[in-house]
């Protein structure tokens, strides 16, 4: 789904950072005209404002960016996006993998001075686990049975089964951990953690300013101060990266990024997780027979939609990305577009005349989709089939997305390094969006329980490559393409690792010229 | 594009009160049904796809905090109550009342206003002496079409061009800054404000223009020009003295019409070139489905509105009083 | 805008006849009516489907091309030929313009006959209506209302429609306010014929003028509304083509492919100039008074 909403992404447990690529500048115009210290603010542009200010309820992209720099977690995910560690060292595991003991770092406080220690975190996972919280990793949690702080050092979480997945959990931004003596009222309006940055000011709809925390627990942070800039106008941030006004953003829109290359501002690119699909519902009258899924399936050339509506900037992809783990694109049923073999499964399903479905289109979500949704339309329209598209705003999506009505949606979901998340809620009977996924079966509910209990590598990876199969033989759903992103930073920026998905773990030590 | 005068007979003041409270309940109820009509509500804004995996009972607990649980002519009583007691709602995006949202949209927006009205002015009123000088002739029909071409530019075309050209070709691009309100750093703040105003000026320069021009011929034929020029006074100084400023009433009616149109008709312009304006609130708090921004900003929006308008039309009276005949 | 009931006093019925005539004797009448007959020709090949290409025909290897004998206004990232799709834009432009204006003129004129005719209770109450729908901003007015229903271009009509209401209430009130009182008027009611019947036999030929040229500058503000529309992003939705939509896409690719902005841009201008001339040639012709200070 929706790139602001991709909670999933951040339960990341293997490598999977891929840079792939360092475009350097050509010449162009483009002044550095900031009279702005070596030390700060950077200015980092993010295109819509960061206006949930409580971690634990954060979904939006930019407000996890933000929170990340103010808040620490039990533990931290490295550049490559493994658990490591953060406010505690990594666990001690017992042997029935039930019990996890962590012991914090000596010294922790929070922003203000006050003092972090084991009551803060046991409370801070208490309230994620709360209902009443409304906190977005109860799930990701729910194996949790008790939290114990038996001194001010040390956690003991008590898990209910083995998970695999735990770690992942606790170090997202998420799970961060906030001080127990301070209502939750007013740290939704003023942010206090023990991050790198501390929360300085918000201006709703324009900028956050942060200053560097001195007393940061992993040394002393790059900058003296950091402020995000919300600039929603693609195009503006672009002549704002160009003008030095920001120093860094991050781009999904290939061309856009391109105007952004100038003396003064270095492109990279990052390969994305997420995917682009389209998803149909087989629960629905207008999908209940694979056939005429598999025709969908077999009419559209997934490469044209890369080139038209990504402008070649992505790699088609099967349905698992997470790496380690990924589906071989070309392990389906007409891996390249076969119309014979379309119109055969449309004889199959007694639509030889072709048949007409409607498609629900985001708008405003992100970019690509009404290109990708254009695109398929021609596409299918030559194989007989009539793809209706239905524009929703991105609000009205989300509602129709979620109570599963439609027939077949244009959407691009959150991925993780880890394909239980990514998918058991989805293609699980007991999944909290399989209403949405509209497809389950005996086996696939099987198959997702023995991966979640299968710790051996490569065992895991075979079960996952059987789920894999079972959601492409079945035409589940149509999996198009990974996207990349593009990091645009001034040449002034130093230090910045970039990693898959937008995360920004080495902000902190980002210095400037 | 606002109409001009309300015209009605009867005691025009007092009627023309009451006239006004009962268009502004009109404008909240119309606002407020159109809104609830909307698809999607903030639940579902601000969780996005993660609203699935909210419990029954979390969604109870959020539809009591948004107010959306009470049925919904109490929701708009105890929305119409908060403005008569000054508390606009609340909005939890931006963690502010909406009452301090507009206090700090609303200069904004009547900053450009204005700045688009005097730049109107600037071109708008010598564009119609021209034309007027000599009607029919060549530089009229210059003016005419130069006036028809602006008009017919829409503002979303000409802001585009104009902002891409100045950053692709020359680097040139204030709106990238954070907005820096007049008040704590005017020089930026004029740089932000000088291409929107510009765009929006043009685009209300030409209905200035006919007026200025229709105006003064209008005024020319009248019989104390004539007079005053069967006793000799010079053409320029019946031109300046006379003309012109008898002609200004129905400018400044014109500008003042257009002012009340850009309070909301800015909305494109604050959108191209960010500026934090209320017609950009209205248009944010819809996307985020944030009800009480919406109907409180398009409530401000109107009584500035219906303010303007009569304000305008009362000085056209006392000035003018053959209106009152009408 | 102002209105045109302070300007323009309805013209006397002998002035019809050579209506067209004297229109095309005008200059900004003559230009306005070439350039709008051009854009609805146009319009009309796009919304019939006579265009050098399909304008949803997508042809990869032909993506991005700029202008040339093959494609006029060149091509966008589909490999569409954009001048084919500004026709068809075209064509949803005069088809959301004219059903919109229709709408709205009609039932105005309707609205404004009756109220100026029998005043009273159902003057305020269409009075209070035209008011609220004044005072509420118009663009935002027409986005929500957009926003509200479906995605459709019926949709954008009726938005624009509800938006221009006002306008041809206030347009039809004023003359008919000053016509009930006119001799032929009275004359008519005396004679017994029913009151509804007087409206339409001796009120409305009276108006048609000055509605005839309300209904032109309606037409190029609805075109100008649904651009606007369309590039907020709650206009006609795709694959239609849609000029608003279409200047917002291009403005990505406006560094690699200019042309994508210049073609929808020029189009939507010409679109407007010419219905504006027209609605100035017309104003000329049927309020002489200002034709003759002009």
């Amino acid at each position: 789904m929706p790139t602001r909403h991709r909670r999933t992404t951040r339960h990341l447990i293997a490598a999977g950072t891929v840079v792939t690529t360092v475009v350097t500048a050509t010449a162009c115009s483009g002044t550095s005209g900031s009279s702005k210290g070596a030390d700060g603010p950077l200015v980092f542009g993010i295109s819509a404002d960061a206006s949930q200010l409580l971690p634990w309820t954060a979904t939006a992209i930019q407000s996890q960016q933000v929170l990340g720099q103010v808040y620490s977690s039990l533990l931290e995910q490295d550049n490559h996006l493994l658990p490591g560690a953060g406010l505690a060292d990594m666990p001690d595991v017992s042997k029935d993998g039930k019990t996890y003991t962590f012991t914090l770092r000596s010294g922790l406080t929070f922003t203000d001075g006050s003092t972090l220690d084991s009551s803060d975190v046991k409370y801070s996972i208490d309230k994620v686990l709360d209902p009443a919280t409304k906190a977005v990793a109860r799930t990701s949690l729910s194996a949790v049975k008790s939290v114990s702080a038996p001194d001010a050092h040390r956690i003991v979480i008590k898990l209910k089964k083995p998970d695999a997945s735990l770690l992942a959990a606790l170090s997202s931004v998420n799970t961060a951990i906030l001080p127990s003596n301070k209502p939750l009222a007013s740290l939704k309006k003023k942010p206090l953690g023990s991050g790198p940055y501390a929360y300085k000011s918000r201006k709703p709809n324009q900028s956050i300013s942060l200053v560097r925390n001195p007393h940061f627990y992993r040394s002393r942070p790059g900058l003296s101060a950091l402020e995000f800039r919300v600039i929603e106008d693609q195009n503006s941030m672009v002549s704002a990266l160009r003008s030095g006004a920001v120093d860094m953003a991050i781009f999904d829109d290939y061309v856009t990024t391109k105007t952004a290359k100038s003396d003064n501002v270095t492109i990279q690119t990052v390969d994305q997780l997420n995917y682009h699909a389209l998803q149909m519902r087989p629960d629905s009258s207008t999908f209940q027979n694979t056939d005429v899924r598999l025709a969908i399936q077999c009419a559209i050339d997934r490469k044209q939609v890369v080139k038209t509506a990504a402008l070649g900037q992505g790699d088609v992809v099967g349905p698992i990305t997470s790496p380690g783990y990924a589906s071989d694109p070309d392990a389906r049923p007409c891996p390249s577009r076969d119309l014979k073999a379309a119109k055969k499964h449309l004889a199959a399903a007694g639509k030889s005349d072709g048949f007409t479905f409607t498609a629900i289109v985001p708008q405003g979500l992100y970019s690509s989709a009404s290109d990708e949704a254009q695109n398929i339309q021609s596409q299918l329209a030559s194989a007989g089939i009539t793809m209706k598209i239905e524009t929703l705003d991105s609000s009205a999506y989300v509602d129709r997305w979620l109570a599963g009505k439609f027939d077949a949606a244009i959407a691009l979901n959150g991925a993780g390094a880890d394909p239980a998340t990514t998918y058991t809620r989805y293609f699980t009977s007991s999944g909290n969006f399989n209403k949405v996924a509209g497809y389950h079966s005996e086996n696939l509910d099987k198959l997702f329980a023995d991966g979640i209990a299968t710790t051996d590598i490569s065992e895991r990876r075979e079960v996952y490559q059987k789920i894999s199969r079972e959601l492409e033989d079945k035409a589940a759903w149509v999996w198009l393409y990974s996207g990349r992103q593009y990091i645009a930073t001034n040449t002034r920026v130093h230090g910045f690792q970039p990693v898959t998905d937008g995360s920004l773990q080495s902000l902190w030590e980002t210095t400037l010229a | 594009m606002k109409s001009t005068l309300i015209h009605l007979g009867g005691h025009p003041v007092t009627r023309r009160l009451g006239e006004a409270l009962l268009t502004l309940l009109g404008v909240s109820v119309l606002t407020f049904t159109l809104l609830r009509v909307l698809p999607g509500d903030q639940i579902t804004s601000s969780y996005g796809i993660d609203a699935g995996d909210l419990t029954k009972s979390q969604l109870a607990q959020l539809h009591a905090y948004y107010g959306l649980d009470k049925p919904l002519p109490e929701q708009f009583l105890s929305w119409l109550h908060g403005v008569f007691t000054g508390n606009l709602g609340y909005s939890s995006n931006a963690g502010q009342s909406v009452a301090d949202m507009t206090a700090d949209a609303l200069p904004v927006t009547l900053e450009l206003a204005v700045l688009a009205i005097v730049l109107a002015l600037v071109i708008g009123i010598p564009g119609g002496m021209i034309a007027a000088s000599r009607p029919g002739a060549l530089r009229d029909g210059v003016a005419q079409t130069a006036s028809l071409l602006v008009l017919s530019a829409p503002v979303f075309l000409t802001g585009t061009v104009l902002a891409s050209i100045l950053a692709n070709s020359f680097g040139w691009n204030p709106n990238g800054q954070t907005f820096a309100p007049l008040t704590e750093d005017p020089l930026m703040n004029i740089q932000q404000m000088v291409l929107p105003a510009l765009v929006l000026g043009v685009s209300i320069a030409s209905p200035i223009m006919q007026t200025t021009r229709t105006a003064i011929l209008d005024i020319r034929g009248e019989d104390f020009i004539r007079t005053a020029r069967a006793k000799g006074v010079p053409e320029h100084a019946l031109h300046v003295r006379h003309v012109l400023r008898n002609a200004l009433i129905p400018i400044v009616t014109m500008s003042g019409l257009q002012f009340g149109f850009l309070l909301g008709g800015a909305v494109v312009a604050e959108q191209i070139f960010s500026l934090p304006g209320i017609g950009r609130q209205v248009l944010l708090g819809m996307g985020q489905k944030e009800y009480s921004v919406v109907q409180s900003t398009v409530l401000v929006i109107a009584v500035l509105f219906v303010l303007v308008n009569l304000v305008t039309d009362l000085v056209y009276r006392m000035v003018d009083p053959r209106v009152w005949s009408r | 805008m102002s209105t045109l009931m302070e300007s323009v006093a309805p013209a006397p019925p002998a002035r019809r006849e050579s209506l067209l005539r004297a229109l095309l004797r005008n200059r900004s009448g003559l230009i306005g009516t070439v350039l709008t007959l051009l854009v609805v020709i146009v319009a009309v090949a796009g919304i019939l489907g006579a265009l050098p290409y399909d304008p949803a025909a997508q042809d990869v290897e032909a993506a991005l091309q700029s202008p040339s004998g093959a494609h006029w206004f060149g091509t966008d990232q589909f490999g569409r030929d954009v001048l084919s799709r500004v026709a068809s834009g075209l064509g949803s432009s005069l088809l959301v313009a004219s059903v919109s204006v229709a709408l709205s003129g009609s039932l105005g004129v309707v609205l404004g006959i009756l109220a100026g005719y029998f005043g009273g209770v159902l003057d305020r109450a269409i009075g209070v209506l035209t008011n609220v729908l004044f005072a509420f901003p118009s663009l935002l007015l027409a986005l929500t209302l957009a926003a509200t229903l479906d995605r459709s271009w019926r949709t954008v009509a009726l938005a624009i429609a509800v938006v221009y209401l006002p306008i041809f209430v206030r347009v039809a009130r004023g003359p008919v306010l000053t016509l009930r009182s006119a001799d032929y008027v009275i004359a008519a009611t005396a004679t017994g014929q029913r009151r509804l019947a007087t409206l339409f036999t001796h009120i409305l030929p009276n108006i048609r003028g000055i509605i005839l040229v309300q209904v032109t500058l309606t037409l190029s503000w609805a075109v100008l509304t649904e651009a606007s529309l369309s590039f907020l992003g709650f206009g006609t939705p795709p694959p239609a083509a849609s000029l608003g939509v279409m200047v917002y896409d291009a403005r990505a690719l406006s560094s690699v492919a200019p042309w994508l902005l210049s073609g929808p841009g020029i189009a939507l201008i010409v679109f407007v100039i010419g219905l504006n001339m027209f609605g100035a040639g017309l104003r000329d012709v049927v309020d002489p008074r200002s034709g003759v200070r002009r």
